[in-house]
């Protein structure tokens, strides 16, 4: 799974860089056409419910999700044979 | 994602202000209502007048947005009417603890199988930030420009001393605990009233040195006290924090309930 932000939803109220445990949003600098700075993905391959969603079969935290007030976040499934990147955490 | 199936795609983005948390709240009851299979066509959604009223709009099932502070009676006559149907009720404080404030008490004596999910933003949002019953003590707002000096509304207490089957408070950043919540609310038989705190950044925030959104969700994480803490201080007879409200599930009995689906 990917993660993936709505630019047209999105507000840029920035909850999510705030209740993400794994610390994936970061505040955007950017602005868009919109004038709104949607928050970069600072290495999304870490979160949780992207690597075992489809191992366990059921959403796992999706607590940005949840608490996006603008219903701008979701997870969609990947291309056959996309590139991936491996996160380690020591 | 599944309760994704339940918005009106071709509304949003919806009309609240960035960092308003009514949508955290309409995600966390959808999420809800989503795990209880109901159907589309026997869901509905009710709603009287204010920022929170308007959450019916942008959800893909019937809905009713009623006259200000009537959306628990309009509920009330959808289910005697129609028992089969299922009804959730969005409602804000202004709404609901104001002018709605007599409907809101009947429903509950009466316990008809309502789901009400009160957004409270302790404030008139939608009209320019005024004073409403729940704004606590000191805040100011455009009607309490020295502080508001009247006592609010603790509508959880006023819910359990009417006789609603369960009663429970969260707030917007509880939003895991909330959804849990809401569907227990849903499968009790009876008057179920969730308390949401929220935060306004617009009205609220911008007048009690709440200006960044994250300031007010911080204030609520932290000046949320559980029920089960409360309790083990009630035991040892400790003082409780003046200024802490109390979260979790504040009430869940069995009185007999109306229109309850045969």
């Amino acid at each position: 799974m990917k993660l993936v932000i709505d630019e047209t939803r999105c507000k840029g109220c920035n909850l999510c860089t705030k209740v993400c445990p794994y610390k994936i949003f970061r505040e955007g600098r950017k602005l868009n056409r919109k004038g709104i700075a949607v928050p970069e993905l600072d290495r999304p391959e870490r979160c949780t419910n992207c690597r075992l969603r489809n191992l366990y079969g059921r959403q796992l935290c999706g607590v940005c999700q949840l608490t996006c007030p603008d219903q701008a976040i979701t997870w969609i499934d990947e291309e056959p044979y996309e590139p991936h990147k491996v996160a380690i955490e020591y | 994602m599944s309760y994704d199936d339940w918005f009106r795609k071709d509304r949003l983005p919806h009309i609240f202000c960035a960092g308003c948390g009514n949508g955290t709240i309409i995600n966390c009851t959808l999420a809800a209502v989503d795990q209880m299979n109901w159907k589309k066509e026997d869901t509905i959604f009710v709603s009287g007048i204010g920022c929170s009223s308007r959450a019916p709009g942008y959800i893909l099932t019937d809905s009713l947005h009623t006259t200000h502070g009537r959306a628990i009676a309009f509920a009330t006559g959808v289910k005697m009417a129609k028992p089969d149907f299922n009804v959730v009720v969005f409602t804000g404080d202004g709404d609901m603890a104001a002018i709605g404030g007599n409907h809101f008490i009947h429903a509950c004596r009466r316990n008809i199988d309502l789901t009400v999910v009160c957004m409270n933003n302790q404030i008139y949002g939608m009209t320019g930030g005024q004073g409403s019953p729940t704004t606590p003590r000191g805040c100011l707002s455009s009607t309490t420009p020295a502080g508001c000096n009247e006592a609010p509304f603790d509508l959880c207490d006023l819910a359990i001393a009417a006789g609603a089957n369960y009663v429970s408070r969260w707030t917007s950043y509880h939003v895991k605990e909330l959804e849990k919540a809401v569907k227990v609310g849903l499968e009790t038989p009876g008057f179920s009233f969730i308390e949401v705190l929220v935060q306004c950044p617009t009205a609220f925030g911008r007048r009690n040195k709440f200006r960044q959104v994250m300031d007010h969700v911080e204030y609520l994480r932290s000046h949320s006290l559980l029920k089960a803490k409360r309790d083990r201080l009630l035991e040892k007879n400790q003082p409780v924090p003046e200024d802490m409200f109390v979260v979790g599930e504040l009430m869940k009995r069995n009185r007999p309930a109306l229109g309850v689906k045969p």
